[in-house]
């Protein structure tokens, strides 16, 4: 199987996301779409980290579960806090 | 290419099953915390959006940067002993220390500047919560920071190779984990507002 990514690409992605979220912060960013994208950020760093740096891809259901809810549940429950505050 | 990430997977859980359990109730309490923190901001919005612009934005961005490269470096010192590359192993590991021993650095600076400006948990509930998350992170990174440097040392000893690197993973899937919470924790108290 043709690797069409590796570990050094998901490092400079995740690199870039940083930049991007603190880049968000620093013009002031705010608002719903603003916790959207800053969260969804926070999330896709999480799933790099689970799945690849954490290598949780391909292991018992149950952990990944665990570990991926634990992600969702977080980003959401911040989620819906921010909401009703907006 | 050794770092490439393709289709076979191991069906294990990489390191000591003992860790992922630790690793599971650490991030019970962070995600506790977090979503406290979440639900204190309803009540304080005004409190919260206003010191939350008193922190260093620039600091925090840059240790995430360190903490998701110490990270990454502790990727390649897995990838290293998989293939008996024990050299290769030590330095990487030495690196990602680096990476950890600048963000603690940053950190303190950041500290430094806050109590100087007599900031304590006491000031406010943003700063109660401000301090205490990011120090109960802060110690987290520090006994990360233990662990790599023993498995460091033993590697060192020459206790590992790619038939026996169960303590290297190990040490690794903390270390992710440690990454893990601020990866969430800097936007939530550096950013969203």
């Amino acid at each position: 199987m043709k690797a069409y990514y590796n570990i050094h690409t998901i490092w400079l992605v995740m690199m870039l996301l940083t930049l991007s979220t603190y880049a968000l912060g620093d013009i002031g960013f705010s608002g719903v779409v603003a916790v959207l994208i800053l969260l969804s950020t926070a999330a896709i760093k999480g799933v790099f980290i689970i799945r690849d740096f954490m290598e949780l891809k391909g292991v018992s259901l149950l952990w990944r579960v665990i570990m991926y809810g634990w992600l969702g549940t977080v980003c959401l429950a911040i989620a819906i806090t921010y909401f009703i505050s907006i | 290419m050794s770092t490439a990430i393709t289709e076979t997977e191991p069906k294990l859980l990489p390191g000591d099953l003992a860790i992922w359990f630790f690793i599971f109730m650490e991030l019970l309490v962070f995600g506790i915390f977090f979503i406290a923190y979440a639900v204190m901001r309803i009540q304080n919005i005004e409190m919260f959006n206003q010191y939350q612009l008193t922190l260093n934005r620039e600091l925090g961005a840059a240790n995430t940067l360190l903490l998701i490269t110490s990270s990454y470096f502790v990727v390649r010192a897995v990838h290293a002993i998989r293939l008996n590359n024990v050299q290769s192993c030590i330095y990487w590991l030495y690196a990602a220390l680096g990476g950890g021993a600048g963000f603690l650095i940053l950190k303190s600076i950041e500290y430094s500047d806050k109590f100087s400006a007599g900031i304590s948990l006491g000031t406010n509930t943003f700063y109660m919560f401000y301090l205490s998350l990011t120090l109960f992170h802060f110690l987290h990174v520090i006994l990360g920071m233990l662990i790599l440097f023993a498995v460091a040392i033993k590697a060192q000893r020459g206790s590992y190779n790619s038939e026996n690197h169960t303590g290297v993973e190990t040490g690794a899937s903390y270390w992710h984990m440690v990454d893990l919470v601020w990866i969430i924790l800097f936007p939530l108290v550096y950013i969203i507002r």
